[in-house]
């Protein structure tokens, strides 16, 4: 019987049957006999809910800003993470003087922080900005870190046989090998900052962005908007890890099968 | 039986700076372990004369290791003294070179940025460094493995390609501690070849820790046995075959098997004659 | 002894010049008092919330929530985790749409679960368990998965009864990525909990923090924001001493 499995058409039809069934589910619930058609949307709603977004250019606009919101946060957070994840491993003076200080605010779960900077900040893009950095600051610093501080000695040695100077020593080996971790951390740097945008977007409703929508949607009890909003969400963030870890692959192609 | 070691005789004052004069004296070295002393290295004095290869065998723990490290420049915490062409060893130097037994390439470089890395801080000009990495891959036979990475390479040919490092910066003197030791033991036989070729084609001075007594004979000119506890030198033995030397010689098995035999504690026959090989005793 | 005492003087060092630089600013009228209220306002407001019982109140309630949601989603996604990793039909059937829907940050649900569910205790809970399992989920799968195939033979050598293979051999086995997927899975739901008691919630933590900042009173969101951070790291300390005890044969 599982030989059966091997067979790829068998899996892509299990597969499928899962969510055929959960639309069927929700098909049933729709129908306006249904108990609770209030809040489900019938399937045909859904779609044309996604045809009607499309074509106005809406949900293209609100993908658009929440991507960028989440890169520009990644970039932000991603790159004072490294400084710091650098300097911490580097010296284990900031190590003790910063360490502590990471690690309080570190607590503190990520929305939270959102009355504070909305007092500070109001309500608008640079709140969001804020937190969506933060979030992509947690995972770099923490990887950036573990990657530099753990740079084997033995490497380290071969520099030193032939006279590297720190420059050459953090271009041609520090970074090297410390990059495989630095990768992971911008991989979950960017899934916390998608969070955060999200999250956000939910929350300072204003603007454009695919929160902003689900949240307008939520207000106007419009289940199809939502569900479409979801749906654009996850692909999104499906696509961009696959980028990065297609580009994982390349820069790290030096590792091989082991990895 | 421990016999001290000849040292040769002050040589008189060259004309010519010599290329890798490894003087040892009264070197010295101890760890601290749990709080008390302990004495890795006693009095270790040697002298290697440029374009020879030199061999240091004996058990573990007799810190053969920690004698290449200390003349690399790697550890610079010792008492005695340590010159290189009459200059004092004092860190390390593109002078001194050395091959570890993990070949320690660098996993995210190609073979040919591994070995152009020895040439960064070298005085020859950017325009010429292809070449002589490419003249250097050549030399340990890796030509057409330029651009793989250290993960596409057996274990043979990463050792070689250390070497091919190694030797690409030009070094005075190079060291290598127990570079075949991780290889099996066909690979190993051909590296030994490798090396041997490598090493008559260049007559760079090379000094050698191995525990295969075998490949000591083989590659070099003179053996130094050490003892451990605290690590000394006990006995030099000069190997006086001639370059290239012949595996299956009856001169290579019988030296082998004494030195062995007098690593392994075994008694010493005395009625065997150690014909061709001189000892040097005082 | 001493050497623990000695480490967290180092570590409290700058928390402690913080505190005391955030002090200086907020004395020297540096900030508007919109912006920055000196700490022993915060410590005031924090003692007066404790005394009336409001600090006892919101926190309880978030506690009470975050232990609710935190078990029905920890212990479905172990089930769950278990079961696509023990059956390879079940793998088939439902592993796609798991993945499928773990691309979608949680909080995107909370629109939708908000619609469906009101702005009720059941929001919070639901959205707190779908935030715990996923994790949990994941780590369970990759824990059973990576029992090596031999134990399994091994057992089946010496005719290893059910409970006790399960007891002795599976369930160390999986424990340490088990723990660990709990162990994110606290962080992840406690995160979650505060942003939809931010958004929809009459008490909670999170209520209280979005009400200071409605009222303009920074002193409160303080307040909570250090509270929600202490239980942060209480529950990470906890979760991480647990993790700990319980993988003591486990060599680094």
């Amino acid at each position: 019987m599982t030989r059966l499995l091997k067979n790829s058409l068998v899996r892509f039809s299990l597969g499928l049957a899962a969510p055929v069934a959960l639309l069927l589910l929700w098909s049933a619930q729709a129908e306006p006999e249904g108990a609770r058609s209030l809040a489900f949307a019938s399937l045909d709603a859904i779609a044309a809910a996604l045809v009607q977004l499309a074509a106005s250019g809406q949900l293209l606009r609100d993908a658009l800003v929440s991507l960028s919101r989440a890169v520009t946060g990644l970039v932000f957070g991603g790159v004072l993470g490294m400084a710091v994840g650098i300097a911490m491993a580097s010296s284990p003076l900031v190590d003790r003087l910063a360490g502590p200080l990471y690690h309080s605010i570190r607590q503190v779960p990520l929305l939270g922080w959102l009355p504070l900077i909305g007092l500070w900040l109001g309500n608008g893009d640079d709140a969001r900005l804020l937190i969506v950095s933060l979030a992509a600051f947690y995972p770099t610093v923490l990887n950036t870190y573990e990657g530099f501080a753990h740079v084997e000695k033995r490497y380290l040695e071969v520099g030193r046989l032939y006279d590297f100077s720190p420059a050459q020593r953090f271009r041609h080996i520090l970074w090297p090998a410390a990059l495989p971790l630095v990768l992971t951390g911008i991989a979950q740097a960017l899934a916390f900052a998608w969070i955060g945008t999200i999250g956000t977007e939910i929350l300072l409703g204003s603007g454009s962005g695919l929160g902003v929508t689900m949240a307008t949607a939520q207000a106007q009890q419009r289940v199809d908007i939502i569900i479409v909003a979801i749906c654009a969400s996850g692909l999104l963030g499906f696509f961009v890890n696959h980028v990065l870890v297609l580009l994982r692959r390349q820069i790290l192609r030096w590792q091989g099968a082991h990895q | 039986m421990t016999v001290q070691p000849h040292i040769a005789p002050a040589r008189p004052p060259a004309t010519q700076p010599e290329r890798g004069a490894l003087t040892i004296r009264n070197l010295s070295k101890s760890f601290q372990i749990d709080g008390a002393p302990f004495q890795v290295l006693r009095d270790i004095n040697l002298e290697i004369r440029p374009g020879e290869f030199v061999s240091i065998v004996g058990a573990s723990g007799c810190g053969k290791s920690t004698l290449l490290r200390l003349i690399v420049g790697l550890d610079t915490d010792y008492d005695g003294e340590i010159h290189l062409d009459g200059q004092r060893v004092t860190t390390t130097s593109l002078d001194r070179g050395l091959v570890f037994q993990d070949h320690r390439l660098f996993p995210w470089m190609t073979l040919e940025e591994n070995v152009g890395l020895a040439l960064l801080n070298t005085d020859i000009p950017k325009h010429r460094r292809a070449g002589v990495v490419a003249e250097h891959i050549a030399l340990v036979n890796l030509t057409g493995f330029e651009k793989a990475y250290p993960h596409q390479l057996s274990g043979g040919m990463a050792q070689r390609a250390a070497i091919a490092r190694a030797l690409a910066a030009s070094p005075k003197l190079l060291l290598l501690d127990e570079p075949l030791g991780a290889l099996d033991a066909l690979t190993r036989i051909h590296v030994q070849t490798e090396l041997q070729r490598i090493w008559m084609q260049q007559r760079s001075t090379m000094l050698m820790v191995t525990h295969d007594v075998e490949e000591a004979v083989y590659l070099s000119d003179r053996i130094l046995i050490m003892a451990p506890n605290p690590g000394r030198i006990r006995r030099i033995v000069e190997v006086d075959l001639p370059h290239p030397r012949e595996r299956g010689s009856a001169q290579l098995h019988r030296l082998r098997d004494e030195i062995l035999a007098e690593l392994t504690g075994a008694p010493v026959t005395r009625s065997l004659i150690p014909f061709p090989a001189k000892e040097t005793h005082s | 002894m001493t050497r623990t005492l000695s480490r967290l003087a180092t570590g409290l060092t700058p928390l402690v010049i913080l505190v005391a630089a955030w002090q200086a600013a907020s004395s020297a009228g540096l900030f508007p008092p919109q912006v920055l209220v000196p700490p022993v306002e915060v410590a005031n407001t924090l003692a007066e919330l404790v005394s009336n019982g409001e600090l006892a109140r919101h926190l309880g309630q978030s506690l009470v929530r975050l232990a609710a949601g935190f078990s029905i989603g920890a212990a479905a996604g172990l089930l769950f985790g278990a079961a696509i990793a023990l059956s390879r039909w079940t793998e088939a059937l439902f592993a796609p749409l798991f993945l499928a829907l773990r691309q979608v940050p949680v909080l995107a649900f909370l629109p939708l679960l908000v619609l469906f569910l009101g702005i009720e205790e059941t929001l919070k809970i639901v959205i707190v368990a779908v935030a715990a399992f996923f994790p949990v989920a994941l780590a369970t799968f990759d824990g059973v998965r990576g029992v090596p195939r031999g134990w399994f033979e091994v057992a089946r050598l010496y005719r290893t009864p059910l409970v006790p293979f399960l007891a002795r051999i599976l369930l160390p086995a999986t424990l340490p990525p088990v723990l660990t997927g709990l162990r994110i899975a606290l962080t992840r739901a406690w995160l979650v909990l505060v942003a939809a008691e931010l958004l929809a919630a009459d008490s909670g933590l999170g209520q209280m923090m979005e009400m200071g900042r409605q009222l303009f009173r920074i002193d409160v969101v303080l307040a909570g924001v250090i509270v929600s951070g202490l239980v942060g790291f209480a529950l990470d300390r906890g979760a991480k001493q647990i993790e700990r005890r319980a993988t003591r044969w486990r060599t680094a």
